[in-house]
């Protein structure tokens, strides 16, 4: 029942200076296809609630264009406006609306019909699982019922696109995954989605594409499971007893280098030893010293790991311990930009003024 | 549904909800009750003997001459306040969000200026019962209360804009309720406490363009003389320019929000 077929959402680089210079955005262009669960994932203070903030009508760009399901953000604003609904970074409820008061404002905001507003409520309040808590004050919801109460005000009128910022900024571990769950639904029922996140382990949940944004710059987007092959390889730790007892675990991560063998034993090297026996399987580079034993880049390491163990053991050499990762979309971002994202989390501009 | 007719729904709707919120506040009933309360026996204590002056005339009771006076000191109270109320709003992202539905920008300042009619409405209203009940006449009765109470909640949305203006142009509370607190010498420049008479010249002239004596004259007039059209047609008529003109402004420095 869609009235347009192209993109859902489709901005055209996309600039925003704000007064005190601040460059927020600095050429942003992607898409949203319709039904795709998006996710743009950044920082802190990367630019991505402003680019929601464009997105939503709520903030004019320096440059640019944005359109909505194929109407411009700035020229046709109020047809956006019906078009999509909208849950900002802290759920914004008032406080001394109850939960069905709220819903039903946002219905006839949304120009319902009046008993559409009470049917679609109802509805709502019973799949959110607030129902029980309808005729409370929302001030007195706990986070995670504040953030359903605020992501079904958002759903009221149907809308063909949902934007999500900062969707489970806040929740405790368990309302985060009930949230996903739920987004995750509505999602599958074809509304498409956007959401704003920097938590890497939501977009990799969540997310059928992710574009990753980093001082007001998308610096990558694709697939999740795409970006982390992207990187090329899994890590294999192996954790190896050349002459006695291992001194560390796999799974240690202590500040120095190479654990070495025990005193009075001939000395060995055991990357030189790895790296001799498994020439022919894994390059040479790819063997790097790990304070555990050695660790090998592979691309596919759960194929790779039962031959690479039988080569290593058939020239007796014992492998203790083995730990298997996989990239993740931290790997991404530290690839793209050089930094961890935890650490990237740039400072939100100060406001001062009167 | 036309221009017209969406803006009285969406208000409507959204004055439903500041309203609840209003009134779901117990500090709200505090202001109402309490504050006019204060005004009306600390000044009518205060000033009691300053009726003998010449100049009041016929007035026998400063309280009878005081009472409109605090009715529009009342509206300017409420008035001060409401900048932080929106102010309030801004800051949890409620007006953003509120921005963000297809509505119209004037609707979403109307609904949050709505208590603010009944406010000062309520001001007035506890003030007349208490001056009656002092001693005070309302020759008018339930008609000139009536509209006693329609005037004042109508000059609280009239100058809704002397404290929306600073709030979403500063984004300051203390830039809001100090730029506010700018407004209260119209209130002694106006015959609220001592008539025209008895005022330095160059303060006559600024009473005579003081919108805030027009209200008060013509809530004087309802509670003294009667019906005086002339004197009500005056302080309606500053009320519809001068809200107009602060109108048209907040809608502006509401719409620079988006930049």
């Amino acid at each position: 029942m869609r009235a347009y077929d192209g993109p859902a959402i489709q901005t055209k680089g996309l600039v925003k200076v704000y007064r005190g210079g601040t460059r927020a955005l600095d050429d942003v262009s992607f898409e949203v296809a319709p039904g795709e669960l998006f996710g743009l994932l950044g920082p802190n203070g990367a630019g991505k609630t402003t680019a929601i903030r464009i997105l939503v009508t709520l903030l004019r760009a320096t440059a640019g264009t944005a359109r909505v399901v194929g109407l411009d953000v700035v020229t046709q604003a109020v047809e956006v406006r019906r078009r999509l609904g909208l849950a900002m970074q802290n759920p914004t409820l008032d406080a001394f609306s109850t939960g069905r008061e709220t819903l039903e404002l946002a219905g006839r905001l949304q120009g319902m019909p009046s008993a559409a507003v009470r049917r679609r409520s109802d509805e709502l309040l019973e799949l959110m699982g607030l129902s029980s808590v309808a005729k409370k004050l929302a001030g007195t919801y706990s986070g995670g019922m504040k953030r359903r109460l605020d992501v079904a005000a958002a759903l009221v009128h149907c809308p063909e696109l949902l934007i999500l910022d900062e969707p489970t900024e806040g929740l405790d571990p368990q309302s985060r995954t009930a949230l996903w769950e739920e987004l995750e639904r509505i999602n599958a029922s074809g509304t498409t989605m956007l959401l704003t996140t920097h938590y890497m382990e939501e977009a990799d949940r969540l997310c059928s594409r992710v574009a990753i944004i980093d001082h007001g710059r998308i610096v990558v987007d694709g697939a999740p499971s795409e970006l982390k092959q992207g990187i090329g390889a899994d890590t294999v730790v192996l954790q190896i007893e050349s002459h006695g007892a291992p001194d560390r675990g796999v799974g240690d991560d202590p500040a120095e280098g190479n654990g070495g063998g025990v005193a009075g034993d001939p000395p060995v090297d055991p990357l030189a030893r790895v790296r001799r026996l498994l020439e022919g399987m894994v390059a040479p580079g790819a063997v790097l010293a790990h304070p555990a034993g050695v660790s090998l880049a592979v691309p596919n390491a759960y194929a790779a790991v039962p031959g690479l163990l039988r080569r290593l053991e058939s020239d007796g050499l014992r492998v203790t311990g083995l730990k298997v990762s996989q990239p993740s979309l931290d790997d991404v971002f530290m690839k793209y930009t050089g930094r961890r994202i935890r650490e990237g989390a740039a400072d939100q501009p100060l406001l001062l003024g009167w | 549904m036309n221009a017209l007719t969406a803006f009285v729904y969406e208000t409507y709707h959204l004055g439903l909800r500041t309203t609840r919120r209003f009134v779901r506040v117990p500090a709200n009933w505090i202001s109402i009750i309490f504050f006019p309360l204060i005004q009306l026996l600390v000044f009518s204590q205060l000033y009691k003997d300053i009726v003998q002056l010449p100049g009041f005339g016929s007035e026998s009771s400063y309280l009878a001459y005081l009472a409109p006076g605090q009715v529009a000191f009342a509206g300017l109270m409420a008035v001060a306040w409401s900048g932080y109320g929106l102010l309030v709003e801004f800051r949890s992202g409620y007006l953003d969000k509120l921005r963000a539905y297809p509505i119209s920008r004037w609707s979403i300042l109307a609904g949050e200026m709505v208590p603010l009619f009944f406010q000062a409405a309520a001001m007035a209203a506890v003030i007349l019962v208490v001056s009656m009940l002092l001693g005070a006449t309302l020759v008018t009765g339930v008609g000139g209360f009536l509209l006693i109470l329609f005037l004042t909640g109508a000059f609280g949305i009239a100058f809704a804009g002397s404290s929306f203006i600073p709030a979403l142009l500063t984004k300051s509370e203390q830039a809001t309720s100090t730029i506010s607190l700018l407004l209260f010498p119209l209130m002694f420049m106006s015959t609220a406490f001592v008539p025209k008479a008895l005022m330095p010249g160059w303060m006559q002239v600024v009473n005579d363009w003081n919108p805030v004596t027009y209200l008060i004259e013509a809530m004087r007039a309802l509670m003294i003389t009667g019906y005086e059209w002339g004197a009500i047609g005056k302080a309606v008529l500053s009320l519809v320019v001068l809200g107009a003109i602060l109108q048209a402004v907040t809608l502006w420095a509401f719409r620079r929000l988006a930049r």
